[in-house]
């Protein structure tokens, strides 16, 4: 009775995986997400485990192995996984020494409160405060909004290490697409509405 | 060419300089005069020669280095190649020393995990746990072995032993640089209320709820043994559920399960979780009124034999919760395992329950590099001896995200005399790679 039970089982389960087989999505590999959604994936999965890992700790190719590992046991979709994946190897950057190579005043066209919420809301939270430990607070009287616009535009153009921050802020946030007018108009943006 | 013009000027001051002074020298000193110019003459077409060569070999060496920087620029396939091989793990070490025993250092566990992808198709992961025990010999066991299946966007099947999706302790917080204190919850270690690990079929996923989002896993599986005790052989106890990924179905019954979690808003994830299926005395531990102990196996002494032992009805069921806000985390859990009675076989007796349940806070503070932690524990046993209530202090200090020291010290209450009742500091050094 349990031979035949197993039995009934075990077709039970081909028959799934082959319904499933049918199913299979053929995406091309690495697809790539999407930066400003994985940004806050990141921000809002990877601590609800463990503390948040900056993205100049392992290689781009081994980004893309630890995100399948994190998207069984953490429950992700693929594009989930795809859109962290683009965040984290676009965020992968070294500092730069100097300001940017070719600074251009045109703009992408985007408001700073735009860029802000698309770049920067995952790790600096929608009140400016913060979204996990370690990340400066701009509401602060103190903090990093006392410091001049052109150290502001340097720090977010080539990227800077906070203390107690458990990641380096890339260069542009990672979005290096973002000419330095769009920085002078997220600065503007902090300014306006986090500044004292 | 441009390089040779100044060698010209001095040629042309020596030749004036001979053809002024013509008129003063002799005719030998003219012969001479001319001999030396056409010695220069040479010297010169030599230099211009070698020049020009050199010139021709530079512009060879720069096309080569050209062309040797675009297929080095070109030449990517290293960052995506269809297979990738990638270890990463834990380790941790420490000092223990509790109320009944000497301090000692100790090596708590090295953990290396290996994973192989191809492309987004599949996975193998694969966990060692290797340990050092008191007598110095090392252990190393299979802590998961996985076949990962990506089948679509939403769904993965997950095939082979791996860490029990029951609760979140188990499959995710367990490993050293993650768990904020040095030791497991009581009931969530190995042996305990919640089950470790289970050999057979999962399939896991995420997808979006409207504007909340939620994660799955189902499986079946080969399923618990469990443990019986007796003095006299006449009088039995079920002492213990091994719930550990066994790699063979001794009782012939499947176990079926899962677990549901709901993340309404970010930061905040409530997990439900349950199994059913039927579980069997597969071990007996015979406990002499000397204080001498033995356990019978299959076919060993003592009349018992698994084969002749009854299927109980083996049920778990849980929740959990997990909140975040910037530095304070919020997280507790609850499991609770029944096995129903037997009345036939030769352990038959009534049936037993194991519940555990912990919470809690930690809080990271001056700027992010040290965490307070404090949990409270209660584990509910079958067995009194092992009934624990726990109160465990932290202080760690993170020098990176995954390398951290922990200063742990439990308050224990137990049964009286037991280890369960002693009180243990604990330090630990952790690094996740």
């Amino acid at each position: 009775m349990k031979a035949r039970n197993g039995l009934i089982l075990a077709l039970g389960l081909q028959a799934l995986l082959l319904m499933l087989a049918g199913t299979v999505q053929a995406f091309d590999y690495p697809e790539t997400g999407d930066f400003a959604r994985g940004s806050k994936i990141w921000a809002d999965n990877c601590s609800r485990c463990h503390n948040i890992r900056s993205a100049s700790e392992l290689r781009d190719d081994q980004w893309l192995t630890t995100s399948f590992h994190m998207r069984v046991r953490a429950g992700l979709t693929g594009q989930e996984t795809r859109d962290v994946l683009t965040f984290l190897q676009r965020s992968n950057v070294p500092l730069k020494k100097i300001v940017a190579d070719t600074p251009s005043t045109a703009s992408t066209g985007r408001s700073g409160e735009a860029i802000y919420k698309e770049t920067c809301i995952a790790c600096h939270g929608a009140d400016g405060k913060g979204a996990f430990p370690g990340v400066p607070d701009f509401t602060r009287k103190d903090g990093r909004l006392s410091k001049s616009d052109a150290e502001l535009l340097k720090n977010v153009s080539n990227g800077v290490q906070s203390p107690g921050s458990p990641m380096a802020m890339p260069p542009k946030g990672g979005n290096l697409e973002l000419t330095e007018t769009d920085v002078r108009n997220v600065i503007s943006y902090l300014r306006q509405q986090f500044g004292q | 060419m441009k390089s040779i013009t100044p060698l010209y000027k001095p040629l042309a001051l020596a030749v004036g300089l001979a053809l002024a002074s013509s008129t003063a020298v002799a005719g030998d000193d003219l012969e001479s005069l001319r001999q030396t110019v056409a010695q220069l003459q040479k010297q010169l077409a030599e230099v211009q020669k070698k020049l020009e060569e050199q010139e021709k070999q530079a512009a060879t060496t720069h096309e080569e280095v050209k062309k040797v920087a675009e297929v080095a620029a070109s030449a990517d396939e290293w960052k995506a190649p269809s297979t990738l091989v990638h270890m990463a793990g834990y380790a941790d070490v420490g000092y223990v020393s509790s109320e009944g025993s000497d301090g000692s250092f100790i090596v708590g566990t090295f953990a290396p995990i290996f994973h192989f992808q191809y492309r987004d198709l599949v996975m193998l992961e694969s966990e060692l746990e290797v340990e050092v025990e008191p007598d110095g010999t090392a252990e190393v066991g299979l802590e998961y072995l996985t076949v990962d299946w990506f089948v679509n966007d939403y769904m993965a099947v997950v095939a082979g032993r791996f860490l029990s999706p029951l609760g979140q302790f188990r499959q995710n917080l367990h490993p050293s640089w993650i768990n904020k204190i040095a030791s497991a919850p009581p009931g969530f270690g190995h042996d305990g209320a919640a089950p470790t690990s289970e050999t057979g079929m999962q399939l896991r996923g995420g997808f979006p709820l409207g504007a909340m989002r939620a994660n799955y896993a189902v499986y079946v599986g080969n399923g618990p043994e469990l443990n019986a005790a007796t003095e006299d052989m006449e009088n039995f106890e079920l002492e213990g559920v091994r719930a550990e990924g066994f790699g063979n179905d001794r009782d012939g019954n499947k176990v079926f399960g899962g677990r549901f979690g709901l993340l309404p808003m970010p930061g905040l994830e409530l997990g439900i979780s349950a199994a059913t299926g039927k579980a069997r005395v597969t071990a007996l531990e015979i406990e002499a009124a000397g204080g001498d102990e033995g356990k019978n196996e299959p076919g060993e002494a003592g009349g018992f034999d698994y084969f002749d032992e009854a299927d109980r009805d083996y049920s778990v069921y849980g929740f959990d919760f997990n909140f975040s806000y910037r530095s304070l985390n919020i997280r507790g859990e609850y499991v609770n395992t029944e096995v129903g009675e037997a009345t036939t076989g030769l352990t038959a007796s009534e049936g037993a329950s194991w519940s555990s349940w912990y919470t809690q806070a930690s809080w990271r503070f001056l700027p992010g590099k040290w965490e307070a932690v404090a949990r409270y524990s209660d584990f509910d046993a079958a067995v009194n001896s092992r009934d624990q209530k726990q109160w465990a202090l932290g202080l760690n200090y993170l020098y990176t995200s995954n390398f951290m020291a922990k200063f742990s010290y439990e308050f224990n209450d137990g049964m009286a005399g037991s280890e369960a009742d002693e009180d243990r500091l604990l330090m630990q050094l952790a690094y996740g790679f």
